[in-house]
């Protein structure tokens, strides 16, 4: 398509693919100073998007290495075109490209995937943690069928993943400027690596796959009856009741339970 | 639409690196910018940190994806979001520039070129008049530094922009270092544009640094990198001298951020070439 005629919103897509797609032939009647001038959009867009993507995963960059992050920035850069006004957004997806990409290092993904999460957490809904005392207040005059019927509220903004790397010991480790050399290991047993925010502070914690799939559940929406019924399916109605007290205690005790739902 | 009073002051851009400066201490600035986006969130430290600033010091809310320019109209949620923003702040102003930014496709987050147009011009009028209304406020508009130009123009950047004031009744945000960047890239005469444009219309003065032509590449690229040079400083005085409103003026930095006191260093001397500008348009 030749731009010299073209309406404004034809001018536009064809502009924009030029910009994205460095090596796309430039429109018909262009010259030396506009190639010259769509270089610098064109380096400008990468840069920005891969500055952006090593701000967010500050702790994956320093665990593969400058380049080698460079490398997949880059091809997430190109395979992901950003679609959403927020430079935050240009991490979607990253964990995915990391894991496609670092094959023989499948911490990697998992490691991107924890710290996007982080990330997205910290700008989340300002809540207040509900703590024991105010749990107990809330549900005090509790009969069975309430607390069948009894949803939780979570911390806005907390997710979940199931890994099979020890992400604490990797994140601890890449807290350090120098992250090389680590022998990583894989868990005996994929685990359930939760992320919520301690007041202004992203946190995580690593999980059973159980508990995991308790608090994804919950988190959709689910009672504390379906919860108990789930449980018993794997482990006995008794035992059930027991471990989802411990859950719901332990979820209290880090901060993660915001209230009930009405 | 209400009408901008004219604000007298200098100020810097607000930066993570000197969030503890300014909620430590008083800052010797008369206001600071905010880029909108990075508080266009739900919550968290950032927005924390904005109320405590803003409780010291006016803030301007300055956003790099409106789109203004787009074809494709512009986006609700990004308005909303940013009507939240400017709910809870009260700034001092709402800016944005003269670019566009996406399709309905992709953003691009970069400042894009327009061609200079009748039918973009009315796009760009129609959009402000648009982002105006959801705000229910004026906004400034900035000039942006350009590293093309299209066959198609019509009209000259300066002409585009007070066409753009005249219709929508935007204020202006001249940014002397793109001025005097586009300036150079397309070789026209940066006097001329500070003739043209609408100075009764400007509220607010962007300076920064740019990163100089070098061999095998002839263009000048806003960076905001460095220190604002000579030649900026030069039209800076220039426009002083040609305002008769007070406006703000303030230093851009984004990256490679020096410690505060080097920018303190740098505003003060903007302090003092607009008060000898103003001291050589009394005499």
């Amino acid at each position: 398509m030749t731009m010299a005629a073209a309406p404004l919103a034809d001018l536009q897509t064809t502009f924009l693919a030029q910009v994205l797609d460095a090596d796309a032939p430039l429109p018909h009647g262009w010259g030396s100073s506009h190639a010259a001038g769509m270089a610098v959009y064109r380096n400008n867009y990468r840069s920005a998007l891969i500055d952006a993507l090593r701000a967010i995963y500050e702790r994956t960059e320093r665990w593969v290495g400058a380049d080698a992050f460079g490398r997949a920035a880059a091809h997430h850069v190109i395979s992901h075109p950003p679609t959403s006004w927020t430079l935050d957004d240009a991490g979607i997806g990253f964990d995915a490209t990391c894991a496609e990409l670092f094959t023989g290092d499948p911490e990697v993904g998992e490691l991107a995937w924890l710290e996007g999460a982080m990330m997205d957490v910290f700008t989340a809904a300002d809540s207040t943690a509900m703590d024991a005392a105010g749990f107990s207040a809330a549900t005090a005059a509790f009969g069975e069928e309430d607390w069948a019927g009894l949803q939780l509220a979570f911390q806005p903004g907390s997710s979940s993943c199931v890994v099979r790397h020890d992400l604490r010991a990797i994140w601890q480790h890449v807290a350090d400027e120098d992250a090389s050399g680590v022998a990583v290991t894989p868990l005996d047993h994929p685990a359930t690596c939760i992320v919520w925010r301690e007041g202004e502070r992203s946190t995580f914690t690593m999980a059973s796959t159980l508990e995991g799939r308790a608090f994804t559940t919950m988190q959709a929406g689910a009672s504390y009856g379906v919860l108990c019924e789930m449980l018993s399916d794997e482990l006995g109605v008794e035992q059930a009741i027991m471990q989802a007290g411990q859950f719901l205690g332990h979820w209290l005790a880090e901060g993660m339970i915001v209230g009930l739902r009405s | 639409m209400n009408a901008i009073a004219p604000f007298n002051g200098f100020g810097l851009g607000l930066r993570r690196t000197h969030y503890a400066d300014f909620l430590d201490r008083d800052v010797p600035v008369d206001f600071v910018e905010v880029i909108s986006e990075n508080f266009m969130v739900d919550g968290g430290r950032p927005l924390r940190i904005l109320d405590e600033v803003r409780e010291k010091l006016p803030v301007i809310l300055h956003g790099v994806s409106m789109s203004i320019g787009s074809a494709h109209g512009l986006d609700t949620e990004y308005l909303d979001r940013l009507k939240r923003l400017e709910r809870r702040v009260d700034p001092l102003f709402v800016s944005d520039h003269l670019c566009w930014t996406r399709t309905s496709a992709h953003n691009s987050h970069d400042l894009l070129p327009l061609p200079l147009t009748e039918e973009a011009l009315e796009v760009v009028c129609a959009n402000i008049c648009n982002a105006q209304d959801h705000l229910g406020r004026a906004m400034l508009i900035e000039n942006p530094s350009s590293y093309l130009t299209f066959p198609q123009d019509e009209m000259r950047e300066w002409e585009f922009l007070a066409e753009m004031a005249r219709r929508t009744g935007c204020y202006l945000l001249l940014d002397v270092n793109n001025i005097y960047v586009s300036a150079q890239n397309h070789g026209f005469d940066a006097r001329e544009y500070l003739a043209g444009v609408p100075l009764d219309r400007v509220r607010q003065i962007h300076l920064a640094g740019h990163t100089p032509a070098e061999d095998g590449r002839e263009i000048i690229i806003d960076t905001h990198d460095r220190e604002v040079c000579d030649a900026v400083w030069e039209l800076y005085a220039h426009a002083m001298r040609l305002l008769s409103q007070p406006v703000a003026t303030m230093i851009e930095r984004d990256d490679k951020i020096p410690p505060l006191p080097e920018l303190l260093a740098e505003l003060d001397g903007a302090r003092r070439i607009a008060a000898e500008a103003k001291q050589g348009v009394a005499a």
